[in-house]
């Protein structure tokens, strides 16, 4: 009965049209992530200004602030926008997988090759994250376990399917593998590495990982 | 050194301390040139003269703490005793101790590598080839002893400890942890990581 009515509520949200005020909102919203994203890829976050962004976007400062509280706001609009895309991107990846060691690598691929073309963005993330104002609202995010969980739930599949043992102490191993696919994008910024350049440190570093965890 | 060498010299290590003082207290991002050069005594002009940019500043005032860092590695590191993964703790255990005290400039370091406005100057965060070499000799020394493979790649190895550090370090930039609380996750971590490079044979045992 509960999922009857939640579909009818579903259908109901999709099906009703949006007021014209309600789409010229999205709309301009749209906008704004748009030019955006392009400004913080160009000038990092700290560098990029609203007054930027709302000239980019070519409307005011006031439409720009209507729409979000702040710049810190905007920022986490976008991040939120990439983790889910992201995350959708490296689940597909990991269910590809043959084995934990390949599902890991796949993932992780289609991470550093969601973020390659937008590696300014992903910096900017970093920045963010790591600095005193801002970066507890953005790292508070729900969405920001979403890889840490995706990591954890292919782990406890492989000692499911008995590959790794039981005291795999996946929680402590997953952490490590996520830690170790995000100091790998210093490469990437720093040093520019290759998606395969990438791939193949990770293959070790997984390897590494796991070799304590192996079953027998 | 020449008179104006020596003036050029004293200038930057009052700047250097004033600047380490402030980042500390205030955070990169708070403290402007001019508070700098107010409590170093010296004029806006000349912080300009000695450094290229605030970020410069940063960079040099990291530098020294590092130093300091790794002269007390240096001197800890010919008395480490027991296995390999045993001496890497201690070595961990003795950099939390040393960057937990003074979060908000590791903060500032970080923050700024990954910033390209205030970057340029600034040396990006992880970039420590004495940290690596410390470490790199702890698993060379582990080799002859015999607890490390001497297949095992000591680069992989030296990268992850050093990612593991850095991605643990948000426990105190994020949480407030203290040294202890750091340095007992890098321990099970550096226990996980050893399992990696121990010698098949020493594992079954």
């Amino acid at each position: 009965m509960n999922t009857v009515t939640d579909k009818v509520s579903c259908d109901q949200a999709t099906a009703r049209p949006l007021t014209r005020r309600a789409m010229a909102k999205q709309q301009t919203r749209s906008k704004v992530m748009i030019a955006a994203r392009g400004l913080f890829r160009e000038k990092g976050y700290e560098g990029a200004t609203i007054r930027d962004i709302a000239n980019a976007a070519g409307m005011s400062t006031g439409a720009v602030f209507a729409n979000f509280a702040d710049k810190s706001d905007l920022f986490q609009a976008i991040t939120v926008e990439d983790v889910m895309e992201l995350t959708v991107a490296m689940r597909g990846a990991a269910e590809r997988g043959r084995g934990i060691e390949d599902a890991l690598l796949k993932m992780f691929a289609a991470g550093y090759a969601y973020y390659k073309p937008q590696m300014p963005l992903a910096r900017a993330a970093f920045a963010v994250s790591w600095s005193a104002q801002d970066g507890l609202a953005l790292r508070d995010l729900p969405c920001m376990n979403n890889i840490l969980e995706l990591i954890g739930e292919q782990m406890s599949l492989a000692v499911g399917r008995g590959e790794l043992s039981q005291e795999a102490e996946v929680r402590l191993r997953s952490q490590m593998l996520y830690d170790a696919y995000l100091a790998n994008f210093g490469q990437a910024v720093f040093n520019g590495w290759s998606l395969d350049a990438l791939s193949a440190r990770m293959r070790d570093q997984i390897r590494i990982l796991l070799s304590g965890a192996r079953r027998g | 050194m020449s008179t104006r060498g020596l003036q050029k010299e004293a200038t930057r290590q009052r700047v250097v301390a004033a600047a380490r003082d402030l980042f500390d207290s205030h955070g990169y991002e708070a403290t402007t040139v001019r508070e700098i050069a107010r409590r170093a005594g010296v004029s806006v002009g000349s912080v300009f003269t000695t450094f290229r940019s605030k970020g410069d500043v940063l960079s040099q005032v990291m530098e020294e703490r590092l130093g300091a860092l790794y002269s007390e590695l240096d001197r800890m590191t010919p008395k480490l005793r027991g296995s390999t993964c045993d001496r890497l703790r201690s070595i961990f255990a003795i950099h939390c101790g040393f960057e937990a005290s003074r979060h908000r400039l590791f903060l500032a370091h970080i923050a700024a590598a990954y910033d390209w406005t205030a970057s340029g100057d600034a040396r990006p965060y992880g970039r420590t080839p004495r940290l690596r070499e410390i470490i790199g000799d702890c698993l060379a020394d582990g080799v002859a002893r015999g607890d490390v493979d001497p297949r095992a790649d000591m680069a992989q190895i030296v990268d992850l400890l050093m990612a593991a550090y850095a991605w643990t370090y948000r426990l105190v930039a994020w949480e407030g942890a203290d040294a202890e609380t750091l340095s007992g996750v890098m321990d099970r971590q550096i226990g996980l990581i050893a399992q990696g490079f121990e010698p098949r044979a020493l594992q079954s045992a």
